[in-house]
């Protein structure tokens, strides 16, 4: 089995816990999956919600800025910013 | 307060008043929280669910209300009750429930104004941008400044927007504050609060109450 490094558990454990996807399908999100515009849950209050999350257990800081559409076109976007951040 | 929900055997002491999370939140977690009531209920518990103005079915406006008003609102309502009160309050809802003159606290997941501000304005901000319109986050504050803020459905004024920015959960004693987790003293369940499509959760229901039994024991009302 893969093994997944912080940033990705919490990342899974944010998207089951906003989106209410389940064990399963938070597990089957791959890093091509799309978020925005294809999850018919992840509306404009879910992306709040899952910012907001995200800063307080990956304990970092996202600026408005750093916030644009690409960002949560899928998974592996979203991922990626938060590895970046997470290393600093 | 316009509409409190009763449920449990009359005339018992204490009486828990659950306090519910604020704005969207409340109406994710409403349903477990009267799972809850039942929960207490079965243990011969009663207790009370209000309706804070401007909130659930309340015919008041968002627009008239603040975080100064839902505490003294609170606080009268336990002024009214004839006996001892435990106060049960879910996330923002620590943020008003300090005013009441109640025998104990029990608070679980507090959270700061400040972050549930923080995700209603990244939502208006990312509904902006879907319409076309260039929003921030600095540039809605200041707009709250001197006029209402409309942030994902509600109404803020500008007393409740500076509020929010200040509000952190205030001591008090005796206070019970408990996570969501699998620690002994931790409520089992996942955050409902956060939830897109809200849902519901018998387990967890019954966890809250237990922890709610469990810390009015340990302070003497039971």
């Amino acid at each position: 089995m893969r093994t997944m490094d912080q940033s990705e558990m919490i990342l899974r454990a944010v998207m089951a816990d906003v989106l209410g996807l389940g064990e399963a399908r938070a597990t089957a999100l791959t890093e091509a999956s799309e978020l925005f515009g294809a999850l018919p849950e992840f509306d404009s209050m879910a992306v709040g919600t899952v910012l907001t999350e995200l800063e307080d257990r990956l304990g970092i800081i996202i600026d408005d800025d750093e916030v644009d559409g690409e960002l949560f076109a899928t998974f592996g976007s979203l991922l990626a910013f938060c590895r970046a951040k997470q290393a600093g | 307060m316009e509409q409190l929900l009763r449920h449990g055997p009359e005339g018992s002491d204490p009486r828990v008043l659950i306090v519910p999370p604020l704005f969207e939140e409340a109406n994710r977690l409403r349903r477990t929280l009267v799972q809850t009531m039942r929960a207490l209920a079965d243990r011969g518990v009663a207790s009370l669910l209000p309706d804070l103005p401007g909130q659930n079915e309340s015919l008041v406006p968002t627009v008239a209300v603040d975080l100064n008003q839902w505490r003294s609102g609170l606080a009268d309502v336990v002024a009214a009750e004839p006996g001892p009160v435990l106060i049960a309050s879910l996330r923002g809802g620590a943020l008003v429930d300090d005013g009441a003159d109640a025998a104990g606290w029990w608070r679980l997941a507090p959270v700061p104004g400040a972050t549930l501000l923080r995700t209603m304005l990244r939502a208006r901000v990312a509904s902006d941008r879907e319409a076309g319109i260039d929003s921030s986050i600095d540039g809605l504050i200041g707009e709250a400044g001197h006029s209402p803020l409309m942030l994902a459905g509600n109404m803020l004024s500008p007393a409740m927007v500076e509020q929010l920015q200040e509000a952190i959960p205030v001591e008090t004693d005796p206070l019970c504050t408990v996570a969501l987790g699998s620690g002994p003293s931790d409520v089992a369940g996942s955050p409902l609060w956060l939830r897109a499509e809200p849902g519901e959760d018998d387990a967890m229901a019954a966890a809250m109450a237990e922890s709610i039994y469990g810390w009015m024991s340990a302070c003497g009302l039971r």
